[in-house]
């Protein structure tokens, strides 16, 4: 796997989180967080883990499925599969 | 004598309000209730909107409305502003309790507070008659969140339903549930019904299962059952409850539309491995909520099927149709859509056509096969796709129909109606649909039947 740098896993992850959640990406910060926006059902939770999975092709562990709790915490785990990966 | 009495020893938990941390005994919840019922009483039987969200005050206030003799209908917390107000103006309410509620203009001045509820009442005396006296609980329509039509169901109905969940499910004081479901909606409010009724302790939280809070409340909560629709299950398995360390958990149900075939043989498997009891079951909202249940020993030969009818229930077939008819003491008095209809009887007399077309096979245990009435169920929700074509065209003008199965709903616009993005965003929102289970497109002319009417199974067959 190539080098990844942060800006584009960034932007990737935006992408994932305004797909699943249906929301413009300029509206995903780091302080957006499960229940802070009435998209972010359970529903869209999963099509969100479903999302990052693919965009990054890695499999998420369930505990890390029940913390992604907010885009802040999204990027932090996504960055430890990434570089593992790599 | 009903569940809302709460008839067991003043020191039995009666709850946990995951999101507080508050737990309250029987004696507690008691006192509680009835100060609450003398502020929701009136010289005229009234009728109260509770916007419920799974917490220990609404409960509370739940079997307050009840005790108080009044009618309360219960709405989900999240309930969209413009829906509130269209459902204000079609039953105009007595009462509207509720953690946060939407600014509602004139009519409505605070009362008073119910613990961490807002009370409001209306200033003047709605017009109409009073709900009827058999009058208990009236509830949205499985699934028609965006719909005004409301199901009406007696104390009787309440009890019986109550009392044959327990019974089915051999419930005790030693069992603790956690929510997984709104109360708003009938299958969750079954769950506190049944287990208020048998004595147990709820574990009260809005968390779903995608969020670890509701873990730590069942780890802590010491939970021994929970209950999911199809959608739950998926989560479950995409959570992989089997390698979670549950020493608790003993049982698990499941309704609100048919588990998928290799997910219940999957959960069926696992039940087995881990000891635990796995309830399939059947019902409707028009049923007060649970109809049919297969026993979990009967199981791992009956998959696919929804069982037996619950205890004082019986199922039948028409003979014509083969549309399944459910008959007991839990089936609803009749549909509302305005105040002046809480106001009629039972219509019914215990009948209730399901919609539903089944089979029965040489043991009596029941087998779905297909719908009389144009519905799908998604996320255990029921979805009239009929209302949905008359809501959406309302707005439009276009001509549009909608066709769907249990994975999702498709609007085919004629022409070139309004945009598929606001018609989508229109759908998502009104019904609370994730996007990825709506899809919108157009045709230059929509397929009809020599009658003029939209052939459906023509378009549902071009579906790619």
């Amino acid at each position: 796997m190539t080098f990844m740098p942060p800006p584009a896993l960034d932007d990737r992850l935006k992408a994932a989180f305004a797909d699943a959640l249906q929301i413009p990406a300029d509206t995903v910060q780091d302080d957006l967080a499960y229940r802070s926006i009435p998209q972010w059902t359970s529903v869209a939770h999963m099509a969100l883990i479903a999302a990052i999975e693919e965009q990054f092709d890695i499999m998420i562990d369930t505990d890390d499925v029940i913390d992604m709790s907010s885009f802040a915490k999204a990027r932090q785990i996504v960055t430890r599969y990434v570089a593992v990966g790599g | 004598m009903g569940f809302w009495r709460l008839d067991h020893p003043d020191t039995n938990p009666a709850l946990i309000d995951g999101a507080t941390g508050q737990g309250l005994t029987y004696g507690g919840l008691r006192r509680r209730v009835d100060a609450w019922a003398g502020r929701l009483g009136a010289s005229r039987k009234p009728l109260v909107f509770l916007l419920a969200d799974n917490s220990a005050d609404a409960v509370a206030a739940y079997l307050s409305a009840l005790t108080a003799g009044a009618a309360v209908a219960l709405l989900p917390a999240g309930v969209p502003p413009d829906l509130l107000a269209s459902l204000i103006d079609a039953y105009r309410p007595d009462r509207i309790a509720g953690p946060a509620i939407p600014a509602l203009g004139g009519d409505y001045e605070d009362q008073d507070r119910l613990g961490t509820l807002t009370l409001l009442a209306r200033r003047r005396p709605p017009e109409g008659p009073d709900p009827h006296a058999d009058l208990a609980l009236v509830l949205p329509t499985s699934g028609t969140t965006g719909s005004r039509k409301f199901v009406r169901l007696s104390h009787r109905n309440l009890r019986a339903n109550a009392g044959a969940i327990a019974a089915y499910l051999a419930l005790t004081p030693a069992e603790r549930p956690i929510t997984t479901l709104p109360m708003a909606y009938s299958y969750g409010l079954s769950v506190i019904n049944s287990h208020l009724l048998a004595g147990g302790t709820l574990l009260l939280t809005g968390d779903s299962p995608m969020q670890r809070p509701f873990w730590d409340l069942m780890r802590d909560g010491r939970a021994t059952s929970l209950a999911g629709v199809p959608y739950t299950y998926r989560m479950l398995a995409r959570l992989g409850l089997d390698r979670r360390e549950l020493p608790a958990l003993r049982t698990l149900t499941q309704a609100g539309g048919a588990l998928e075939a290799p997910l219940a043989a999957r959960f069926a498997a696992m039940a087995d491995a881990r000891g635990w009891r796995f309830f399939v079951m059947y019902g409707q909202t028009e049923a007060t909520a649970r109809i049919a249940y297969v026993p979990p020993e009967r199981l791992k030969d009956k998959i696919g099927a929804i069982g037996i009818p619950i205890p004082g229930g019986a199922l039948s077939l028409d003979p014509e149709t083969q549309e399944l008819i459910y008959q007991g003491p839990n089936v609803m008095m009749g549909y509302a859509e305005g105040r002046d209809d809480l106001a009629r009887g039972d219509e019914l007399g215990g009948c209730l056509r399901t919609g539903d077309l089944a089979t029965v096979d040489g043991d009596g245990f029941y087998r779905l096969t297909g719908r009389l009435k144009r519905f799908v169920k998604l996320f255990g929700l029921r979805i009239n796709l009929d209302d949905v074509e008359r809501d959406l065209a309302a707005d439009g003008g276009a001509a549009l129909a909608c066709v769907g199965d249990d994975t999702g709903i498709r609007v085919v616009v004629e022409g070139s109606g309004p945009a598929s993005a606001s018609l989508a965003a229109r759908l998502a929102e009104r019904y609370r649909l994730h996007p990825s289970v709506v899809c919108v497109d157009s045709i230059a002319s929509l397929p009809r039947l020599d009658s003029g009417k939209v052939d459906y199974a023509a378009l549902s067959a071009g579906r790619s």
